[in-house]
């Protein structure tokens, strides 16, 4: 049996913080390799990225779309397309810090039982945030501006930290606070961003794939325990002999592969 | 075989709702575009406070490429307006981009919130208006400290036979360099922002 490992884990939150830190520096100094913030930024002064939500929005808002906006919101989409929502578990700065939040927990409650995760807890409930998604875009065409832009703890974060409108990093304080009592509701439950990444990448041939040679042997569960989002990763296997996590929130963050202790799991293209 | 969460019918139900939501409140698309937010000044190239706020994406691309660093994005405080560039007057007003051979928070606005100007005199972020019971011009006392700042000086500020300054609305790109220079405290200008509350 292989010794837990931490390689996937750290590698993500070198990668958010990375993407957060050039994003900070692209406002506050003369870095220019990211200029804006998660709804629209541009690399290298040259390359624009924008995210899908909140350019869709806009273009709902405005009926019209610019090139920078679909340019941008096309690249990201089309990456949502191949490689699943890999933002929410690679780039978002708001999911670093709740995952950094959701790691203190953990150590905390094992504090006080060490049994704490062998079992799988549970978390928030998921299923809604496409539900959340809707109701974003239906209040953007009702009011005509892409309000949800104006709220998101992920944007709040940013121009808290990145533009020193730091009202907003209550607001992030809170859903921190909320997680302790909730685990990942924002990810899981609310978030419409990662509602629509999930939804672009439903079809994305990069999977956390299930060796089934090796698979079905141990039923130890820690995948589904260490998941962000909550996924029953084995179900799929167990129940239908799937060779892949068919679940499209899963966001590619490779914690069920750094907990697997049978290396049952690897992230593949299906 | 895919393996949902939730089952079928119950997420056909959601989307039905949030799919109705839309519908129902897309009929008054835009009555709440009335919404109390606090009167702000917008860069250069915005329409009215209604488009403007539509298509900004609150990236804060305008705010790093502000010359004089005078935008800054709005706090909560702003409701539906949070994330929206604006500028103070009084504390750091919008030069124009003097002496920069373009307006650099249009050029790197990626939506139509900003647009491109033909001239920058064409610019309409607010209209100045004079106290002139606290101007010093107005009250016998020489002072020409808002026609200097001006950048339009004869055509968007006149000085009178008493060379006291009146703004001449028609030609005011409402930038605030005068508010910026006045010399009484508090200052004696303010700059009424243009298109508040109209619908373009």
């Amino acid at each position: 049996m292989r010794r837990r490992s931490h390689i996937w884990t750290w590698a993500r939150r070198a990668t958010a913080l990375g993407f957060f830190v050039l994003l900070v520096a692209g406002a506050r100094t003369d870095v220019e390799w990211l200029r804006g913030s998660t709804t629209a930024t541009t690399l290298m002064g040259a390359l624009p990225f924008a995210d899908p939500l909140a350019a869709i929005q806009t273009a709902l808002a405005t009926r019209s779309v610019t090139r920078e906006l679909w340019v941008g919101a096309g690249i990201l989409a089309a990456l949502a397309a191949l490689l699943g929502p890999v933002f929410c578990g690679w780039l978002c700065p708001l999911g670093f810090l709740l995952d950094g939040n959701a790691a203190l927990r953990e150590r905390i409650l094992r504090l006080f039982d060490k049994r704490h995760r062998r079992i799988a807890e549970r978390g928030a409930p998921r299923g809604t945030r496409e539900l959340a998604l809707l109701f974003v875009l239906s209040f953007t065409v009702f009011c005509g501006i892409p309000f949800f832009e104006a709220v998101s703890p992920i944007q709040l974060l940013v121009r808290g930290i990145a533009y020193g409108a730091w009202l907003g990093l209550f607001v992030v304080l809170g859903i921190a606070i909320a997680e302790w009592f909730a685990p990942r509701i924002w990810c899981r439950t609310i978030c419409p961003t990662g509602g629509l990444y999930a939804l672009l990448g439903r079809l994305a041939p990069l999977r956390v794939r299930i060796d089934r040679e090796r698979a079905g042997k141990l039923h130890c569960a820690q995948c589904e325990s260490h998941c962000p989002m909550g996924i029953p990763v084995m179900n799929g296997y167990t129940l239908a002999g799937a060779s892949a996590v068919d679940d499209p929130d899963c966001t590619r963050c490779g914690a069920c592969l750094d907990a697997c202790p049978g290396a049952v799991l690897r992230i593949g293209v299906r | 075989m895919t393996i949902t969460p939730v089952s079928t019918n119950r997420r056909a139900f959601l989307a039905l709702v949030g799919i109705g939501a839309g519908a129902a409140l897309g009929a008054g698309r835009r009555h709440l575009v009335g919404l109390p937010t606090p009167k702000r000044l917008r860069p250069p190239g915005a329409r009215s406070e209604a488009d403007f706020l539509a298509a900004c994406i609150r990236c804060g691309q305008c705010v790093i490429a502000c010359p004089p660093d005078a935008l800054r994005l709005a706090d909560l405080e702003d409701g539906i307006a949070a994330g929206a560039p604006l500028f103070d007057s009084r504390e750091n007003p919008c030069n124009l981009c003097a002496g920069e051979d373009e307006l650099h928070c249009i050029a790197v606005c990626p939506t139509t919130a900003l647009n491109a100007l033909d001239d920058r005199a064409d610019a309409r972020i607010g209209t100045a208006a004079i106290d002139s019971e606290r101007c010093f011009a107005w009250n016998d006392t020489v002072c020409r400290a808002c026609w200097h700042a001006c950048p339009y000086p004869n055509s968007a500020i006149t000085l009178d036979w008493k060379s006291r300054p009146q703004i001449v609305a028609d030609a005011c790109t409402g930038c605030g360099l005068c508010d910026h220079a006045c010399l009484t405290e508090p200052s004696s200008i303010r700059i009424a922002p243009f298109g508040v509350g109209v619908d373009a």
